[in-house]
């Protein structure tokens, strides 16, 4: 709202009624300044709280590393809010840091498991392996006999008091080998329940110090190879002997039966023995490049690399190609003013896209089973077409499918561009006497395409990596036998990542993040070039 | 000037409301912070939705005799191999969690698993079961069901059961339904469900150590046998009897709608079978290649985590709840799976069907758990529905499928 | 914009033509031929659904049996869903709803603040900002499971409340997405509105937050409508992350907790859970009924005069 001076106005009124708007508009923005400020205020005061006690936990826990990127963190958004420069920022930050911590980092914390033999037998540090392999090793002596068992406590120390089944009862703890004993209180079965001087745990100290209980092993006598008692329930104990023995000095293991040495491999992250057989489980180290190299020297990847490939391309582009044409054909046909009902066609048209994604492709895949499956049953009356299992069939339902799956997408992206693009241009076009088509070609065509390329370009992105509906539609089938490796006609590269890395029982998380990252690249850059090539980001100036 | 007025009272305020809410985290962590004493005695147990309803009452119990809590998580039964694995070595997983005995090499040679000591209970069990829960001679879990397939029969259509394959076919051609029996397959085969016929020609996946265990070294599928089977395979699918077409949905719909007198499936289908109105009769699988029918065993049980803090409670409360005959015989009425412990076992073969199954699966060989096994199933299936399918020469291809588990597993 | 007069359906009497009588062959040029194509739509869109709203009327039926379409009607499964002792079936609605709502909700003011940031302001790293944005979603979400697990789970032990196994924490997840190309949809939206209007409201004195709040956001109600209902379908929808992140039952989704239904054992209940997936995809519809005003309708009147 602009008033023009008229000609004929006085010019002290013309200065009055300035000065009048100055002071209104300083008075308002002040005003709006204190809500603005206010609300500022409590929003960081709520930030800044909750980061001072992290600040504190973090402390405690002596977590320096993440201490300080939440000190930076806090900082630097009070600096952001409290400049008055640097517009920007402020209405990117909320969402950028959410970006940084769930999108970013995730990506970058993957691309550090690459680098790492992270998976099945290496998850976890070398002191859970150590554990893991001890508890394992025990192993019970075959015929020896069940101890009743009560757990005595003195002055913090556990020790075992032992029924054997012939009644004798003796005692030890973990440093005192058993000695027989004489003077316990017994129950009316002759089993052993407390010794003077200590104190008898009920179960419920028994649980309440578990760890502790669990842990302790008495020596049957002042040789090792005796074994010693431990007790897996705290109302009997057992002999046991370790079939392995932990020299952490050496850092090695010794199988005490077969004698075999295994010597830590920091480079494999497990104990190898000379004739290079591992103990499983081993630990999570760093691997360097070894699974790139593993990514591309397996046979099993590189044959049907390229065939792989081809098809990932095709399906990606083909999904979108199918669904963009239908979805916009859709929105343009009802984006008429005049039709009747276009809301009651519009509601059923998102209905695939409200009902549950991975149950559709469920649903699909019963429909089209070959013998049984409505389409052949009842729409085919009774024809066998092998939907699923025909190689090229099954590639033309996959992109069908996912066609049914993903047009209300594009429909919807559509019909909100669509309605972004100003009247007044259709309008002048047709008064310009340009034909409906035209004026679809020419005008609204390419404002479209520059809302929505990049948004095809995502969907290309997504279907690219579209692991949910090959597996649930096809896993990947129908497969070649004679391939012998496990890559089926439909497979795309993220499919086939994942039955090689997660296949059966076992799981390599190192080389799947390997995969992830080449597979990044790979799309990453394929979008780049899209976005060079629909001039997407020349409305960028 | 205006700005640097803004900045410090901002600053102030934001000093006091980060006090105030200091203050009330710290008034307000008393109650949620001093949790480590009542963590330590309480039991996190991972089941499926069928087994939670009966545990409910032996964590009940378990509560009441030695005050330690259980804390039951509902698992989907699909994923709690691939969760166990990934949740234990940070320390977030549960004390305990159901598990297929199948998964015990990945669990071992994951370190996610320790021994459990059944000590003088071992004997109370079925054999099978524990030699199923057993991996490189220790025990690390306690059973409570072994479940098999067997040949179930619709007595309507087939009065009596068949002694060998050929009857079985010439009893279901003679009944004049649309198929004369009636096995799982799907668009990758079934090789579970083929299995029985698999070992009538002498052929199983690995041949077995001394004491029962498996010996991943010795791929015995491949043998004159597995060439007989293929071949025999082949000639079924040939004559239209298999179908990859047929998933376990249908052949189950099929049976309950009196398409077939004989279904090749576990107990899990009775109960809908009787529904459906179908007078049903277990009988052991008939041999195809003269040898007897094997069917796999899965057991099932629970295993403890090797990072659980609660050992002591853990043991005891497996060993003498779940290993107990009362759990024992509500988890086998939930699931009707036959029990593992034998006093529930016989408790529950006053049962005909379960005693059928049962009958059938004391004959029956473990499922293998050791970790190359996972190896096997990818080329397995896949193999077996290109037989059926006629999709080229049977020896050839099964050949080819065993040199590629000879690869996979090395 | 000039709504141009409706041409009347045959069955309309209101509508008195004034210079030309009804032609059938006028009507299907016009908008005829729209319904026909509407009707094959329909047809094309619904019928799988219809097909598993068959399956969930069909006691104990599979996807097999549903072949005879409404050969049996029985709302038994419907029933048994609020009556399982170890689904709480109400539980994942409401999780799903609280879930899908912050986060759309979230996602739609992340995306709009962002948005509007890049259309109206020029600022280094703008246009390599917001190819990023796009970019970073296309890491392989299957894969970036195992890093998302072990965030969270060091979330966790920092803080239990944001971590693995609570809400909070997977809506947080969910954000880490919202901007993305949502933001792109919404960036294209707000560069269609005229960048006069922020002139005047400015010479009127307004501040840059009070030009996005009360007028720029009301401008764009339609691409925050698309985008929120959106954002609300994905995360309904979203079931690898949320079944990682969500491990007591009463807190997970209707996506993680009916996919139990079809992965049980042997026992895979398709009646029930075609249940369950219909009255699941009630939310999402009703939604976008809701938002159907805003999704179509134009721009605000005035604004683009």
């Amino acid at each position: 709202m602009m008033t023009t001076p008229g000609t004929g106005h006085d010019r002290a009124q013309i200065v009055a009624a300035k000065r009048q708007r100055q002071a209104s508009r300083i008075a308002e923005a002040a005003s709006a300044g204190i809500k603005v400020l206010l609300v500022k205020v409590l929003v960081l005061g709520i930030v800044d709280a909750i980061s001072v006690y992290a600040l504190f936990v973090l402390f405690a826990k002596q977590d320096w590393l993440v201490f300080g990127l939440v000190l930076v963190v806090t900082v630097a958004v009070n600096w952001i809010y409290f400049r008055v420069k640097g517009l920007p920022a402020k209405y990117l930050t909320p969402g950028l840091i959410f970006l940084l911590i769930f999108q970013i980092f995730v990506v970058g914390y993957s691309g550090y498991i690459a680098f790492t033999n992270y998976g099945t037998g290496h998850n976890s540090t070398k002191d859970d392996a150590v554990s893991s392999l001890i508890l394992s090793a025990q192993e019970r002596v075959p015929d020896s006999p069940t101890y009743a068992l009560t757990v005595l406590e003195q002055a913090g120390v556990y020790s075992f008091l032992v029924t054997d089944p012939d009644g004798d009862i003796s005692v030890g703890n973990a440093d005192t080998p058993l000695k027989t004993v004489t003077d316990a209180e017994t129950d009316g079965s002759g089993q052993a329940v407390g010794l003077p001087g200590y104190t008898t745990l009920n179960f419920a100290d028994i649980v309440s110090n578990q760890e502790a209980i669990a842990a302790v092993a008495v020596p049957l006598s002042d040789d090792p190879n005796d074994g010693s008692l431990r007790t897996p329930d705290g109302s009997a104990a057992y002999l046991y002997l370790s079939d392995l023995v932990y020299d952490e000095a050496a850092g090695t293991m010794t199988n005490t039966g077969t004698g075999v040495v295994y010597t830590e491999d920091p480079s494999q992250g497990s104990f190898v023995a000379a004739d290079g057989s591992e103990l499983q489980p081993g630990w999570k180290v760093e691997v360097g490049l070894a699974n790139f190299a593993k990514a591309f020297g397996t046979d099993s990847i590189r044959g049907p690399l390229i065939s792989v490939t081809l098809w990932t391309f095709a399906f990606a582009f083909l999904s979108v190609a199918t669904t963009f044409a239908l979805g916009l054909f859709l929105a343009i046909v009802f984006n008429d003013l005049r039709m009747r009902g276009r809301n009651v066609y519009r509601v059923v048209m998102i209905l695939p896209y409200a009902f549950p994604a991975f149950l559709s492709a469920l649903v699909w895949a019963g429909m089209l089973n070959p013998q049984f499956g409505f389409i052949n049953q009842v729409l085919f009356g009774g024809a066998e077409i092998p939907w699923l299992t025909n190689e090229w069939l099954a590639k033309f339902s996959i992109i069908f499918v996912n066609l049914w799956l993903g047009f209300p997408y594009m429909f919807l992206v559509c019909t909100g561009a669509l309605q972004s693009i100003p009247g007044e241009l259709q309008e002048a076009a047709t008064v310009d006497g340009a034909k409906p088509w035209q004026v679809f070609r020419l005008i609204k065509l390419p404002l479209l395409l520059v809302s929505v390329s990049p948004l095809l370009i995502a969907s290309f992105a997504f279907n690219f990596n579209n692991f949910n509906l090959i597996y649930m539609l096809t896993n990947g089938g129908p497969r070649d036998v004679t391939a012998g490796v496990n890559v089926g006609a439909t497979d795309i590269l993220i499919s086939m990542v994942y039955k090689v890395a997660f296949v059966g029982a076992n799981r390599d998380y190192g080389l799947a993040s390997a995969f992830s990252i080449l597979i990044f690249v790979l799309v990453a850059l394929v979008s780049i070039i899209s976005f060079r090539q629909t001039k997407a980001l020349e409305e960028l100036n | 000037m205006m700005v640097k007025k803004n900045g410090l009272l901002a600053a102030g305020a934001i000093a006091v409301a980060a006090s105030l809410a200091l203050a009330g985290c710290s008034a307000g962590s008393d109650s949620s912070g001093a949790t480590s004493d009542a963590d330590s005695s309480t039991l996190t147990v991972w089941v499926d939705a069928d087994r939670a309803a009966v545990l409910k009452d032996a964590a009940a119990a378990f509560t009441k005799e030695s005050g330690v809590k259980v804390k039951l998580v509902q698992k989907d039964f699909a994923k709690i191999q691939e969760e166990f694995i990934a949740q234990v070595p940070t320390g977030k997983g549960p004390d305990i969690t159901i598990a297929a005995h199948d998964w015990l090499g990945n669990f071992v040679s994951n370190g996610v698993v320790q021994p459990v000591e059944l000590g003088d209970t071992a004997a109370d069990y079925q054999q099978v079961a524990v030699t199923a829960m057993s991996y490189e001679g220790k025990t690390y879990g306690v059973p409570y069901s072994i479940e098999n397939i067997a040949l179930l029969r619709n007595t309507a259509l087939a009065p009596t059961a068949p002694a060998t394959f050929d009857d079985m076919v010439a009893a279901g051609t003679a009944a004049g339904t649309e198929f004369p029996y009636l096995v799982q397959i799907g668009p990758e085969a079934d090789p579970y469900h083929l299995y029985p016929f698999q070992t009538s020609f002498g052929a199983p996946v690995f041949g077995t150590n001394a004491d029962g265990s498996y010996n991943p070294d010795d791929l015995t599928v491949g043998n004159a046998g597995g060439e007989a089977f293929a071949t025999w395979l082949a000639a079924e699918g040939a004559a239209g009897r298999m179908s990859v077409n047929l998933t376990g949905d249908i052949a189950k719909e099929k049976f309950y709608a009196g398409a077939s007198p004989f279904l090749l499936t576990g107990p899990w289908n009775v109960p809908d079978a009787q529904a459906a109105g179908i007078d049903v009769s277990v009988d052991a699988v008939p041999s195809a290649g003269g040898q007897p029918a094997q069917p796999f065993v899965g057991v099932q049980g629970f295993m403890v985590s090797a990072k659980t803090k609660n050992a002591i409670a853990a043991n005891e409360f497996l060993v003498n709840y779940i290993g107990s005959e009362d759990v024992q015989t509500a988890l086998y009425e939930v699931g009707g799976r036959p029990p593992a412990l034998t006093a529930a076992f016989e408790a529950a073969s006053s049962d005909p069907i379960t005693a059928g199954f049962g009958a059938v699966g004391a004959t029956a060989v473990p499922m293998p758990n050791i970790p190359q096994m996972g190896k096997v199933w990818q080329f397995w299936g896949v193999t077996e529905a290109a037989i059926i399918s006629n999709q080229g020469d049977p020896v050839q291809l099964w050949q080819k499928m065993t040199a590629d588990i000879a690869a996979a597993i090395q | 914009m000039a709504i141009a007069p409706s041409i009347a359906a045959p069955s309309d009497t209101d509508y008195i033509p004034v210079k030309r009588p009804f032609s059938f062959g006028r009507w299907f040029r016009a908008t005829g031929w729209r319904h026909l194509i509407g009707a094959v739509m329909v047809v094309f869109s619904a019928f799988p659904l219809l097909y598993v709203l068959s399956a969930s009327l069909h006691p104990g039926g599979t996807l097999i049996t549903a072949n005879g379409l409404f050969s049996q009607i029985d709302i038994g499964s419907y029933v048994t869903l609020f009556n399982l002792p170890q689904q709480p079936y109400a539980d994942w609605y409401a999780n799903t709803l609280l879930i899908g709502g912050i986060t759309s909700a979230g996602t739609v003011f992340l995306g709009a603040l962002a948005a509007y940031s890049f259309s109206r302001m020029r600022f280094t790293g703008r246009r390599v900002g917001l190819l990023m944005l796009v970019l970073v979603q296309m890491f392989p979400q299957l894969l970036a499971v195992v890093a998302i697990f072990l965030l969270l789970n060091g979330i966790s032990d920092i803080f239990p409340a944001i971590g693995l196994d609570t809400q909070i924490g997977l809506i947080m997840v969910y954000l880490g997405g919202a901007l993305g190309v949502n933001t792109y949809l919404m960036y294209g939206f707000f560069n269609t509105i005229p960048a006069s209007i922020d002139e005047a409201a400015k010479l009127d004195g307004a501040g840059h937050a009070r030009i996005f709040f009360t007028i720029i956001l009301r401008l764009v109600a339609p691409i925050l409508a698309v985008v929120g209902l959106l954002s609300f379908v994905g995360t309904t929808n979203e079931f690898v992350i949320a079944s990682i992140v969500l491990i007591t039952p009463e807190k997970q989704t209707l996506a993680v907790g009916l996919y139990q239904f079809v992965s049980q054992e042997f026992s895979s209940n398709y009646s029930v859970f075609a249940a369950g997936a219909v009255l699941a995809a009630l939310p999402v519809m009703a939604l976008f009924l809701w938002l159907q005003k805003y999704i179509v309708g134009g721009l605000t009147a005035g604004s683009v005069k």
